[in-house]
């Protein structure tokens, strides 16, 4: 069935830059099929509604599984699914309020005049904070000399890559698009098998 | 050893000299192999194509590659409610196995 003879779980789906060879080795593609395989066991076993978006969860978590954690993408996933799994609604709100005073914290005190005194009294701390987080967050300023426009853009793309290092960034989106790629042949080949009854 | 290692060795050697500069060299190199990566028709001939135009097309590919997955869960989702499992299953197995 396979004619490259590598252990593909999946029919031969065309892949578009086949030819070119990889320098680095991906987690192999047996295991991305088996955390997949397995989250959509799940998936169909339990509540019917909101699948897409449960399905769609699983691919990433999956695939963040089978990378492992040597990428700093793959941990950003993988921490962003235990946030999902371990928060209930109170404590999302209370994650929520968390975020909007980390965001202010580091925002140029400049716009607001009654900032200087952040450190005294909770109440006036926690005003300016909320009136901060209203305010929209400053651009982040390019980081290296290199490329800094699109690279804003990519960073938002690639999770995990607001903190990095341009060439670490590069670094991971080519590991993150490589893997994306293989989660969705995986993922055609199944849609493949499963209408073909 | 990785093109990171390298770049984290160089820069670690650079620092103790004075200057924390990666080469260009190092950064073009990546920026080559994120340009290997993209489907042949976003590459407009391989050679001197300005790595500004190599992060937007990554960009775009990479946001059409959310857009499928979204798309591709869909589907599953649908399949998943409609299909007869055991008859899928049994084509999983098969197509695991061979």
């Amino acid at each position: 069935m396979d004619a490259k003879g590598a252990p593909l779980p999946t029919p031969p789906s065309p892949n578009p830059s086949g030819s070119r060879a990889s320098a680095t080795v991906d987690a192999p593609k047996p295991m991305l099929a088996f955390h997949f395989l397995r989250a959509l066991s799940r998936v169909h076993a339990g509540p019917a509604r909101r699948r897409t978006r449960t399905i769609s969860r699983a691919a990433y978590s999956s695939m963040a599984r089978a990378a492992g954690p040597r990428r700093a993408w793959s941990r950003a996933l993988l921490r962003q699914a235990q946030a999902r799994r371990s928060t209930t609604l109170a404590s999302r709100r209370a994650a929520v309020l968390v975020r909007r005073r980390v965001v202010a914290g580091p925002a140029p005190p400049l716009a607001l005049p009654r900032l200087t005194g952040r450190s005294s009294g909770n109440t006036s701390g926690e005003t300016s904070a909320a009136r901060a987080a209203l305010l929209p967050p400053p651009p982040p300023a390019p980081r290296q000399g290199g490329e800094p426009a699109r690279s804003d853009a990519l960073r938002r793309l690639v999770p995990g890559g607001a903190g990095m290092e341009y060439c670490s960034l590069l670094e991971e989106t080519a590991d993150y698009v490589r893997c994306l790629r293989a989660q969705v042949q995986l993922m055609q080949g199944l849609a493949d098998l499963f209408s073909c009854q | 050893m990785t093109l990171l290692n390298q770049i984290q060795t160089v820069r670690s050697r650079s620092r103790q000299s004075g200057s924390s500069r990666i080469t260009d060299e190092q950064i073009s190199d990546l920026v080559s192999k994120l340009q290997d990566l993209l489907p042949e028709a976003r590459l407009r001939g391989n050679d001197r194509v300005p790595s500004s135009r190599v992060l937007q097309e990554t960009c775009s590919y990479i946001r059409s590659l959310h857009r499928e997955v979204d798309d591709l869960s869909e589907r599953l989702s649908e399949l998943l409610a409609t299909s007869d499992m055991s008859t899928a299953q049994a084509a999983v197995i098969r197509s695991l196995l061979m």
